[in-house]
């Protein structure tokens, strides 16, 4: 299993990403962050999540947030994580992509099933 | 064993490169060099550069432009540690194909001129070559001596050859920006849309080709194009151009009809190449529903071919790590062959050019567990 995830940034800048262990990449992401951050994770086959996160980077081009020249996995201040979300939502639905939403507002505190 | 995908309709948005192609026709405009000025004063690069000049004290040499002057062919010297040997096809071929030659395109000889007065080539020995052959053999009108004819040549006044060496680095790649296969291809294909121009065997074919494409919303763009971030793109031009009209039809077909909503991968091009030579040779067909069921078969498993690219390269790396003990260059002609055989792992019946089996025997077992469970 593999995972796709949304991550919103305590000063609520929207991201996303792809890993195997979430809990770990969550735990980095807190660690960074000085702060508990949620995720909305995604499961399923890995060539799919890598396939949903290209699609992202290839359409959001022009939203990508840019720390001088280097494209983040971060949008533009601009575009809420609704928009994000409903976005990729529609992406796994309109592309048949086998992806499943496993939890929305994840942290590593949380145990899952 | 039934096949086990069935693909999975994905709804067909317009498509917004068919309005601003770029080859579709030019743009017609021309700017002026104050333009182009003015970019490059907002260009971050440019103003490096502009203060590395200031800091060094550099200033613009004057007397040191090249010259130009209509001089005797006969003044002039090829130093063969300089330029290259004379490539006679080169100059049969190219520059004087009968259909193709034309004066107004020949270049100036590129020379050094030293303080005796002599002329050394540093560039154009093909072109001067040419003409002077053209004379010798009584073509050029009321010229007989090849040795007086005046010709333009472009020169420095230096007795260093060192610098002749350089310079001849300079004019023929080194520190001059090359066209890109994208650019090359658009003058082809304005030559023949704009100026209506069919001279060229090899623009019209290129133009056919492109059209081919374009027909099925499949785009050639540049590789760092802003275009490149819409569906039907793609911007790997020199493999598109070694593909026959027949096989861009059925690849860039298959892209249309199952995958409008995503780049074009250049695997597919590679896939559509080698299904379509070995199936033609074979005599099999490549049916309807084979190409809907391979279809199926990438969009289930991979999402799409750029990841079916990703899956296939990691497999044939451990391919041969497994079976020559070390990591074999890629070879594009795994593509196809791992397609055809994960067809038939997932219960694919359609007759295939059983030389796609054979090649990279046992590839597929060496794909992510979770793709082959995939067949349970």
């Amino acid at each position: 299993m593999y995972h796709f995830y949304l991550i919103e940034s305590l000063g609520g800048r929207a991201g996303f990403g792809i890993a195997q262990d979430f809990k770990e990449r969550n735990k980095q992401y807190c660690s960074h962050a000085g702060g508990i951050v949620n995720m909305h994770v995604y499961s399923g086959l890995r060539a799919h999540a890598k396939a949903l996160e290209r699609t992202i980077k290839t359409q959001y081009i022009d939203n990508l947030w840019i720390i001088e020249d280097w494209k983040t996995e971060w949008l533009n201040d601009d575009i809420p994580m609704s928009t994000l979300k409903e976005y990729v939502d529609n992406l796994i639905k309109e592309r048949h992509f086998r992806l499943q939403l496993i939890s929305s507002n994840y942290n590593f505190q949380q145990e899952l099933p | 064993m039934t096949f086990k995908f069935k693909y999975e309709d994905v709804t067909k948005k317009p498509n917004p490169m068919v309005k601003i192609n770029p080859l579709k026709r030019g743009s017609g405009k021309t700017v002026s060099l104050q333009d182009r000025v003015d970019t490059l004063n907002k260009s971050a690069a440019w103003k490096k550069t502009i203060k590395a000049w200031t800091t060094q004290g550099k200033q613009f040499d004057l007397t040191r432009l090249p010259k130009v002057s209509m001089e005797k062919l006969g003044s002039i010297e090829i130093d063969e540690d300089i330029q290259r040997a004379l490539d006679d096809k080169h100059c049969a071929n190219r520059i004087a194909d009968p259909d193709l030659f034309d004066p107004a395109l020949l270049q100036t000889a590129q020379c050094i001129k030293t303080s005796e007065g002599k002329f050394i080539s540093i560039d154009s020995q093909h072109t001067v070559s040419t003409v002077a052959a053209l004379i010798d053999a009584g073509l050029v009108p009321n010229n007989t001596d090849w040795r007086e004819f005046q010709f333009p040549f472009q020169y420095i006044e230096t007795d260093n050859l060192a610098y002749a060496r350089r310079a001849f680095s300079i004019l023929n790649g080194k520190g001059k920006k090359k066209q890109s296969a994208y650019q090359q291809m658009r003058n082809s294909i304005f030559i023949v849309r704009i100026d209506k121009d069919k001279s060229d065997q090899e623009d019209v074919d290129l133009e056919k080709k492109v059209s081919i494409a374009e027909k099925y919303e499949c785009f050639p763009v540049e590789s760092d194009s802003d275009l490149a971030k819409y569906p039907g793109t793609f911007t790997n031009i020199a493999t598109f151009k070694t593909l026959s009209d027949d096989e861009v039809t059925q690849s860039c077909e298959w892209h249309n009809k199952y995958f409008h909503y995503e780049n074009v991968h250049v695997s597919l091009f590679f896939v559509f190449r080698d299904l379509c030579r070995q199936f033609g040779s074979a005599k099999i067909k490549l049916t309807p529903k084979l190409q809907e069921e391979l279809a199926a078969m990438v969009q289930s498993c991979f999402g799409n071919l750029s990841q079916f690219q990703e899956s296939v390269t990691e497999a044939h790396r451990r391919w041969t790590v497994q079976r020559y003990g070390y990591q074999a260059a890629w070879d594009d002609d795994a593509y196809a062959c791992a397609l055809i055989q994960l067809y038939q792992h997932f219960g694919g019946k359609e007759k295939v050019a059983p030389t796609l089996l054979d090649h990279f025997d046992g590839l597929i077992e060496f794909f992510d567990q979770d793709i082959l469970n995939l067949a349970e």
